[in-house]
């Protein structure tokens, strides 16, 4: 009986002592500066860690702290798994920063925990015509915009070449490609084999993000559409569905320029094989270059890509990296004011365009040629952001990408499944994400 | 007599009543820390799991009452467990992922039990620094990083570059894709989960050996000497003397390589992306860890959290059942 009383005691006794240590403390040391420098702001930005990403935001911030002297904002950044667990711990217990930079396609999944921008800051008709509708529309949730892009992710329309191996095989360079035949005859001739095994792949096409974005363009491009009419679900059990897997699966079967079990998303990864030289043509979006340039010698190319079919290179894009405000911001109106600085002040955007490698969400900085200077690999994708749309509300897009479409159609191309039977399954699992 | 021991009992249980004090403040002192750790970073997530499964709870949606549960993080009671029967993406791949989790844990021990006792055996027999050299190699990789381990395996699996693909051309055999080929299956268990559980062996085997060398040293020789002076030759040593007298640790490596199988995760999720291909080595942490941080399910979680936690103790109160011993030596 004495031991249990003592040892509660002790209990008690440490509990009270770690509340007394962190509790009035902590306290007096938050209200201490709010005391004696009532006009300081303080802000704390939270964003992924990238080395170009980082830099280009603290230059963001040196210019509006400049501007507004009483305002200082602290950069927080979190590796890219660790920041996704921590918005989620963070969000309910209201901790999370006070600006955040977030990608377009996870707005609306946290719409419950972020604040909707006031028509003050921008309205959604103003900021239609700004910034293009494929990154502005996944900050667009039920009627309320949640925050302002600084990025137009984009996948489609261009991919990365080598030019040595171009003229290994004797090809034209830059290409000069009309259709997508042309691609994948050229293709061929840059595929390589050592006896079964494919040493270079000629057309790299086969990659966790870059099927769903082929997919769904050639879907579009056949003047096809995914979400079913009422905006209920999606469909994919159609003609123009089935005739863009049956298209993507000849260039396996018949062109041969890629081999699925040896290039995918795992084994092989575009970016990494393309770089070591493995490939000779790649799929995969602009974001890649200023990597590539960053770390590795060898000598690219990003170059167009033709339609799939159609006339217009109709593409879907998952929105792209922007700012968004905490509803639990003491200063919303000083959070508000930065983020429009730093996305529709076109010399902020450009320079954070710039400095990240990326596509301007902001549709002046894509038309002014500066940009060029700065990053001219960019070409090729401005000339079909007009065409771009975002993919659409979608409830979970990485569920989507990487456990529905990406795993079906690999199976088609590895032969674990047929075609229908890859719709059927597309369409029924990704119908599930709405129940 | 009876005189000398009531003089003598006040005394001594005032002695043991100041000893007790101390050691009750010791005892105080040292496990209320490591208590009031194990119910905040042990017990209260449990707990926090446990009520989780009753919810569809996604951190990012406001939810409303107590702790954000209810709202739109609505109570849905068993519905989360009902579910895991049913026809959804989730459920399927639940059942993918416990089907590949007790694939790979009833591979992994007795594999690490094939290899790990008879190699213990083979270096108890020798003498000197070469046992401690054997102990120390066979130790090295239970040191490493579970992330370097998977990032130089996964090298070594390169189906072009690989150091095994290199080995089977050169002794004329055809290269194999280790750890991207749905279609290559092997005694109705596919190739990728076989070079994971290589790795894994690899990797975990060095523990148990240590403790089975250990175990063995502490076996009388006397026993062993009996059995050859009965004339028992060293196979019948072996199976008659030294595996029974190993039960105990039997057991304790039994339960202790069937808990790290059952969470095997860091491995599975650098060397295969996501269990892949097909989910083929898609295991159960692995898929609570995607719903929870991927895909913001954390309701569903915490319900396959639970389902885990039963699932390894049942498993483990049967390999107690099996294994324990009623005798000490």
């Amino acid at each position: 009986m004495h031991k249990r009383l003592l040892l509660s005691g002790l209990a008690i006794l440490l509990v009270l002592g770690l509340i007394a240590c962190g509790g009035p403390a902590a306290e007096e040391a938050e209200e201490a500066p709010a005391a004696e420098e009532e006009e300081q702001i303080e802000l704390r930005f939270w964003m992924h860690q990238n080395p170009a990403f980082i830099a280009a935001n603290e230059e963001i911030i040196r210019r509006f702290e400049a501007e507004h002297p009483n305002v200082t904002i602290k950069l927080e950044s979190f590796e890219y798994d660790l920041f996704i667990q921590t918005l989620q711990t963070s969000m309910p217990a209201g901790t999370e920063g006070d600006i955040m930079e977030m990608f377009g396609s996870w707005v609306c999944s946290y719409a419950d925990r972020l604040a909707p921008m006031p028509e003050s800051v921008l309205s959604y008709p103003e900021a239609k015509e700004q910034f293009y509708a494929a990154p502005l529309d996944g900050y667009y949730c039920d009627g309320k915009l949640y925050g302002l892009p600084n990025e137009f992710n984009i996948e489609n329309g261009a991919v990365l070449v080598n030019p040595k191996m171009f003229e290994a095989a004797g090809l034209e360079f830059p290409p000069q490609w009309g259709t997508t035949e042309d691609l994948l005859a050229d293709a061929q001739k840059l595929t390589q084999t050592d006896g079964d095994v494919m040493t270079v792949s000629g057309y790299h096409f086969v990659s966790g993000d870059g099927l769903a974005f082929q997919f769904l363009a050639g879907i579009l491009q056949r003047g096809g559409e995914y979400w079913k009419a009422d905006g209920s679900g999606m469909e994919f059990d159609t003609p123009e569905a089935r005739e863009t897997l049956e298209d993507m699966k000849s260039w396996i079967d018949d062109y041969q320029v890629t081999d699925p079990f040896l290039f995918n998303g795992e084994t092989n990864w575009v970016g990494e094989s393309f770089f070591s030289e493995q490939v000779g043509i790649g799929f995969i979006g602009p974001w890649i270059v200023p990597v590539g340039l960053e770390e590795y010698e060898i000598e690219f190319d990003y170059v167009p890509i033709p339609n799939y079919a159609g006339d217009k290179h109709y593409f879907a894009a998952d929105a792209g990296w922007g700012k968004l405000v905490s509803p639990n911001c003491e200063h919303p109106d000083v959070a508000w004011e930065f983020v429009k600085f730093a996305t529709t002040n076109a010399d902020n955007a450009m320079t954070w365009n710039i400095g990240t490698g990326t596509v301007p969400a902001l549709k002046s900085v894509a038309a002014d040629p500066k940009l060029l200077e700065g990053m001219d690999w960019v070409d090729a994708s401005l000339e079909v952001l007009d065409y771009g749309r975002y993919v659409g509300p979608l409830p979970d897009r990485d569920l989507f990408w990487y456990d529905i479409v990406y795993p079906h159609i690999l199976g088609v191309f590895q032969e674990t499944e047929t075609i229908d039977e890859a719709l059927v399954a597309i369409d029924a699992e990704s119908n599930a994400m709405f129940e | 007599m009876s005189t000398l021991v009531k003089t003598a009992q006040p005394r001594s249980r005032r002695g043991r009543s100041g000893s007790n004090r101390g050691r009750g403040l010791f005892v105080g002192g040292a496990l209320t820390p490591l208590m009031l750790y194990m119910i905040f970073w042990t017990l209260f997530p449990m707990a926090w799991a446990l009520l989780l499964s009753f919810f569809d709870y996604a951190p990012a949606h406001s939810g409303g009452g107590f702790l954000g549960l209810g709202g739109d993080n609505a109570f849905i009671g068993l519905g989360n467990f009902r579910n895991m029967l049913g026809d959804s993406l989730e459920a399927q791949k639940f059942r993918i992922s416990l089907k590949t989790t007790l694939m790979f844990a009833f591979l992994v021990l007795p594999l690490n039990l094939a290899i790990t006792i008879p190699l213990a055996v083979a270096i108890e027999a020798v003498r000197g620094r070469v046992k401690t050299f054997f102990r120390f190699i066979y130790f090295l990789p239970t040191l490493t990083s579970s992330v370097g381990v998977a990032l130089i395996w996964r090298y070594i699996y390169h189906p072009q570059r690989g150091l095994f693909n290199m080995i089977l051309k050169a002794v004329g055999i055809p290269a194999q894709i280790w750890l991207s080929n749905p279609r290559a299956i092997y005694l109705g268990v596919p190739l990728a989960l076989w070079a994971i559980i290589i790795t894994y062996l690899w990797q975990d085997m060095g523990y148990n050996l240590v403790i089975f060398i250990a175990a063995l040293q502490g076996i009388p020789h006397d026993f062993k000497e009996a059995a050859v002076v009965d004339g028992a030759n060293v196979w019948q040593i072996f199976w008659k003397i030294t595996v029974p007298l190993l039960r105990p640790t039997l057991l304790f490596i039994c339960v202790m390589t069937m808990l790290s199988s059952f969470q095997v995760f860091d491995i599975i999720q650098i060397m295969t992306e996501n269990g892949r291909p097909q989910d083929q080595a898609r295991v159960m942490v692995l898929d609570i860890y995607l719903n929870a941080f991927r895909f913001h399910n954390m309701g569903w979680a915490g319900a396959e959290s639970i389902v885990l936690f039963l699932i390894v103790l049942v498993v483990t109160l049967v390999q107690m059942r099996l294994l324990r011993t009623r005798w000490e030596y």
